[in-house]
């Protein structure tokens, strides 16, 4: 029964491996290079007293950053073509009429044939993961760029591991509904990246209510290092957006006649009438709690697609 | 539980409806075990939807089937009892056929790959290549062989030789008759083309219409078939007492497919045997009127 699966799904398990060592190579050696760097500036920054900008360290890896970067497209790889042919290619070519009249039930037939590939997929998920998470170690160090963006977030941690699970069991359910392997390529592909991306854009920065500060007004980006911010905005008493500056008019008359020189002193005055920077954002040390939070997330949206698998296969005519 | 008496397939009332339409319907067949059964009808007639239904993979909408006193779903019993072969044989391309005998080895409790290596070896079928790069004979001699493996009780056969040349297809159904003549085994085979089936078979199910319309051994269903020629008279008339199967006029003279219940005493009919695709033939309805009701089954004439 494994046997089956191996022999019918190795050359998938081929290429992706392939792949995966590949990138495996790539991101060593430079992963290497990129921590010397980093150790070297440690070294020398404290001396010079510029250890704030270890951010703009690595600002011209441009090529191996955009590639590292586009490791978030493989769990969506692994539900193209992993998942959705998984069953779909079984109903395309009549092959489950073979299968499902051979001696053993049809729940026995897809726990082993489903089985598999999932646990693969999570441990190439994880195994990418780590990768990238130990390639990304310095930048991470130095805070930028921020671990909570998209982009970052997306790609290292326990994240991609539920990300190509799920990619995975959205293929499966897809080929179970759809029967066919292109349209199930096209419903994982749609649903993938449309779910990724409004959970990413919407949902992931209210994970836990962000923290809320209030500051004097025209103070800039005034969040910790390394949080994601929501919203930094300078807010007038009456509660309105002056982040764009004040026009003459609606600065109070008591605030008026600073020179440009005395910007700052203008600003404290604004203050002492109501005006504000109020920002909101989440903090970096929230980065383990975002990534769990998002994995059980997404997990259990793989666990519901598997159990739509099994609903149509076990109630469904062949 | 499989009763030992029970018959190789039983269905009453049996239909299945997809949407608004029947694929199947009043379904009622008996097939005693140790038959090699051709089930013969029109393109549309239900053929593959009975197959399917009998091998477990879809669900009657109505009415009730069983296979050697199982009812058809998912048990390692019923599962290991039933051979089964789709229509255009599908196999995994990629696999070679000994690839499918290693895969059958790990999907049965009851496997049994040396008749089907001896089998491939004697028709000179390549084991060891993807089959995608086989013949369609050699595909369908693979996927017969496949099926046997299992050691079946009842093996079901949708349309198996439809896409062969002559050739490959005289060779299938050897290689069927061969497997059928050793051992307690009841094959339901279908097609639409009868002539393929006569040579090996010894008993018929007509579906017609998506309704069964003829169950039998074939020798009592040729026995129970005359055809009646005399002068021109009303039809109507002349099918007084008579179950017409189909009627025909001529200018000058009458001509009857019956089926019989009693002698025909009328001394002015002249009548004739009829061959089995005459009958079959008259049964779906081919040219002529179908002057019959649906009838479910016919048993040894008394």
């Amino acid at each position: 029964m494994n046997a089956l699966v191996w022999r019918l799904h190795r050359n998938q398990a081929y290429v992706a491996g392939a792949a995966l060592v590949a990138l495996g190579v790539l991101l060593l050696i430079t992963g290497i290079i990129m921590a010397r760097d980093y150790h070297a500036f440690l070294a020398s920054c404290a001396a010079a007293r510029s250890c704030g900008q270890a951010g703009q360290l690595f600002a011209g890896d441009g090529a191996i950053t955009t590639l590292v970067d586009a490791t978030m497209a493989v769990p969506l790889l692994f539900g193209l073509f992993w998942g959705a042919p998984l069953l779909a290619r079984e109903f395309e070519d009549g092959t489950h009429d073979l299968a499902w009249t051979q001696g053993v039930t049809r729940i026995r037939w897809l726990n082993h044939t489903i089985l598999w590939p999932l646990l693969a997929a999570a441990g190439w998920g994880a195994a990418l993961a780590a990768l990238v998470s130990w390639w990304r170690g310095p930048q991470n160090a130095a805070g930028a760029p921020v671990r909570l963006a998209t982009f970052t977030f997306d790609i290292q941690g326990i994240v991609p591991v539920a990300y190509t699970v799920f990619a995975v069991a959205l293929g499966i359910a897809a080929g179970a509904l759809l029967r066919r392997v292109l349209p199930a390529m096209a419903a994982t592909f749609t649903v993938f990246t449309g779910l990724r991306f409004l959970i990413a854009e919407y949902a992931r920065p209210h994970y836990l209510a962000p923290v809320s500060r209030s500051l004097p007004p025209f103070i800039g980006n005034a969040a910790p290092h390394g949080a994601l911010v929501l919203s930094n905005a300078t807010l007038g008493p009456d509660g309105r957006n002056y982040t764009a500056g004040l026009g003459f008019q609606q600065v109070p008359p008591a605030c008026r006649g600073y020179g440009p020189q005395a910007s700052g002193q203008q600003n404290s005055c604004l203050a002492t009438h109501g005006f504000h920077t109020h920002i909101l954002y989440q903090p970096a040390s929230r980065f383990w709690a975002f990534q769990g939070i998002e994995t059980g997330l997404f997990l259990v949206l793989a666990a519901a697609l598997i159990a739509v698998a099994y609903r149509m296969i076990l109630t469904r005519d062949a | 539980m499989s009763a030992p008496n029970a018959p190789a397939i039983n269905t009453a009332g049996l239909g299945k409806r997809y949407g608004p339409a029947w694929a199947l319907r009043d379904c009622s067949v008996s097939v005693p075990r140790g038959h090699v059964s051709a089930l013969v009808g029109s393109n549309g007639a239900g053929k593959t939807t009975l197959l399917k239904i009998l091998a477990g993979l879809s669900a009657p909408s109505t009415g009730t089937a069983s296979v050697l006193g199982r009812v058809p779903g998912q048990t390692g019993e019923f599962l290991g009892s039933i051979g089964y072969l789709a229509q255009d044989v599908p196999l995994y391309k990629r696999l070679s056929a000994n690839d499918h005998l290693g895969l059958g080895a790990h999907l049965n409790h009851r496997w049994d790959p040396g008749a089907a290596r001896a089998r491939l070896t004697a028709l000179r079928i390549p084991a060891d290549r993807p089959v995608s790069t086989l013949s369609g004979g050699q595909r369908a001699q693979v996927g017969l062989s496949l099926a046997l493996a299992k050691r079946p009780q009842v093996l079901l056969l949708d349309e198996p030789v439809a896409a062969l040349d002559p050739l490959a297809r005289r060779e299938f159904l050897a290689s069927l008759t061969e497997a059928a003549a050793d051992g307690d085994l009841s094959v339901i085979v279908s097609s639409h083309l009868l002539h393929d089936l006569e040579r090996v078979c010894d008993h018929l199910i007509l579906l017609a219409a998506s309704r069964t319309q003829l169950c039998g051994d074939i020798d009592d269903i040729l026995a129970a078939h005359r055809v009646l020629v005399g002068p021109r008279r009303d039809i109507d008339d002349a099918g007084r007492g008579l179950t017409v199967i189909k009627a025909t006029q001529a200018s000058r003279q009458t001509r009857l497919l019956v089926r019989l219940d009693g002698p025909v005493l009328d001394p002015s009919w002249a009548v004739t045997e009829v061959g089995l695709e005459d009958i079959v033939l008259a049964y779906m309805g081919e040219g002529g009127t179908l002057a019959a009701g649906p009838l479910t089954a016919i048993g040894p004439v008394r």
